[in-house]
């Protein structure tokens, strides 16, 4: 009788767990995701390193609503540029991972090969700091393993790291239908 | 840095065929927890079969290797359930959000444990199933040093939970000496400890469970009062000590022997000692604990960050604080709240500790139970089922 008293006792304290549920009203039954806040992100560049991915699982995303499609893209060309051609010294993504395509006379789209881009946020400071800021990094949620405790998170001096909603994996800069 | 709002420099050029091009990015995201719960239930059900219907030690070890395989790399290893305290503790105090799935990963392998001992530790855990592989030659670890060394998970369990429940992160995951084992970019630093795990699992039974594991200390609470006592035989034992020696754990008690020790008044009087020590063991974890709270509250991202500022450090950190218009009053505001918490926490967190050790300093001075044969205790079983297979009498040729 003692025991099983016990276990009843015991089986209550794990019941209490479960109330967080209620508390914490926004948790649905779906998970959270890890992902980075543009707003607060610096482009630290510890998103490369951090990550126990091999490739980071943090990619460059580009926001196409918010981009004005310059000619001298400055998170396509580097500060020091010798000329505005696409040879490499002249560029800022250390993988050449950025394509530019001719639309009209003088703009052009940029367009982010993600195979090639290994999150190192380069391009990222580059269009903060001379453009719209249509480029951001943003955890990508397929290469993602969701890790308990993101190692990056942990380490981010911006804390730009948050949990949101696997219903809404992303945050955008600003939302792309208020643009358009 | 500049806000955001001043980096909308150039207006949007309007072109006349063009389509914005997809960003590409999915907008919802499948949720597996739910398929690693059930995975979770099936392996404790088979490691439960394994463990009191078929009684086979092969059948563990085999029910191990398919779990290191089915959670740590069928799914990933991350999130498991040893480290869902940490979740639970934070979103009890902070608030944060938590999905159902978090809380059952945490609560089924307790459940579990409850009625049928650490079901989990034998057939669910990829870590622990490491280290059941990897055991090679026993070298029994010596008792004193054994009951001291599982004061430590305790010491684990504690600091990770005040530091979960004070918004510093999740710090058990973040030193995971097991992080290496299933992803490829780990610091070398939490590298070396794994090896030390390893090369210590060779010799000892699970190093890692019995001295590390936080999650371990829940098992065992729970196993307490498991109304479940597997049978090392069935028939009547020949007290040979081949199943107390085999057991690399340390948890198969050997019957009383027929003359004691020692007088029972002096037993007694010890034991009433202990007990009268308590509340003094209790202030003493406290204080203990509070003059700590300044070390483990330097830990926090925001404690840090004022300490920085005021030293006039020009770090990555400072620059974001510059840039992200939060003002000095709020961050002293969110400084004190973490000082606070760290500082409560760590009060109870003391306390706790200091109880936990008098807990276990007083069931070793009780007397046991007479027990007419060895005796498997649930809280230290890991249900590797070596016992079983090291019994001479469960051998086919003698019973038959």
């Amino acid at each position: 009788m003692n025991r099983r008293k016990m276990i009843g006792g015991l089986l209550g304290v794990l019941a209490l767990p479960f109330t967080l549920l209620f508390r914490n009203r926004e948790s649905g039954a779906a998970g959270m995701r890890w992902q980075i806040h543009p707003d607060k992100c610096i482009q630290c560049g510890k998103c490369e390193t951090e990550c126990v991915l091999t490739h980071s699982a943090v990619k460059c995303v580009h926001q196409f609503v918010s981009c004005g499609y310059c000619l001298f893209c400055s998170g396509y060309y580097q500060d020091k540029r010798i000329h505005f051609d696409t040879a490499g010294e002249n560029l800022r993504c250390p993988t050449d991972a950025i394509s530019r395509t001719y639309i009209e006379d003088p703009y052009f789209e940029y367009r982010i090969d993600e195979e090639k881009c290994i999150g190192c946020g380069k391009c990222v400071k580059g269009c903060v700091s001379f453009g719209n800021g249509s480029l951001f990094l943003q955890v990508r949620q397929e290469l993602c393993k969701n890790c308990n405790q993101c190692r990056i998170a942990m380490i981010c001096p911006s804390n730009a790291f948050t949990r949101v909603p696997a219903e809404q994996p992303y945050i955008f800069r600003r939302p792309p239908e208020e643009k358009k | 840095m500049i806000p955001l709002l001043a980096q909308m420099r150039f207006p949007a050029p309007e072109f006349e065929n063009y389509t914005l091009p997809e960003m590409g990015l999915e907008a919802e995201v499948p949720e597996m927890i739910f398929w690693r719960l059930a995975a979770l239930m099936v392996f404790l059900v088979l490691s439960g079969i394994g463990f009191y219907h078929f009684r086979s030690r092969r059948a563990m070890l085999l029910l191990a290797a398919g779990g290191w395989f089915v959670f740590g790399f069928w799914f990933s290893a991350c999130p498991c359930s040893v480290g869902m305290f940490q979740n639970i503790a934070e979103s009890a105090v902070v608030g944060t959000p938590i999905p159902l799935g978090v809380i059952l990963l945490f609560a089924i392998p307790l459940a579990c444990a409850i009625f049928w001992g650490r079901l989990f530790c034998a057939g669910a855990c990829p870590l622990g199933a490491v280290q059941e592989w990897l055991h090679w030659k026993n070298v029994p670890v010596p008792l004193p040093v054994d009951r001291v060394l599982r004061m430590v998970p305790v010491l684990v369990l504690t600091l990770c939970t005040v530091m979960a429940a004070s918004g510093m992160g999740y710090y058990l995951c973040r030193l995971d000496p097991w992080l290496p084992m299933f992803f490829a970019a780990v610091p070398t630093t939490v590298g070396v400890l794994t090896l030390i795990l390893l090369v210590t699992g060779l010799f000892v039974s699970r190093p890692f469970c019995r001295y590390l594991c936080p999650y371990g200390v829940l098992l065992r609470f729970f196993t307490l009062f498991s109304p479940a006592r597997p049978q090392i035989t069935p028939q009547p034992c020949i007290r040979c000590r081949l199943c107390e020696q085999g057991c690399p754990n340390g948890a198969i008690l050997p019957p009383e022997p027929e003359e004691r020790s020692e007088v029972q008044k002096e037993g007694l009087r010890r034991l009433s000692l202990l007990v009268a020590c308590v509340p003094f063991a209790l202030f003493f974890g406290g204080l203990l604990g509070t003059l700590a709270a300044p070390a483990v509250s330097s830990l926090h991202r925001d404690v840090r960050l004022l300490r920085e500022l005021r030293a006039g450090a020009e770090t990555k950190e400072v620059e974001a604080f510059e840039v992200s218009g939060t003002t000095l009053a709020e961050l002293h505001a969110r400084v004190a709240m973490a000082e606070n918490r760290v500082l409560v926490g760590m009060c109870l967190g003391g306390i706790f500790f200091a109880g936990c050790g008098m807990a276990e300093l007083i069931a070793n001075a009780r007397r046991r139970q007479e027990e007419e044969v060895y005796q498997i205790v649930p809280s230290l079983c890991f249900c590797c089922g070596r016992c079983y297979s090291t019994c001479p009498l469960n051998r086919k040729e003698v019973s038959s």
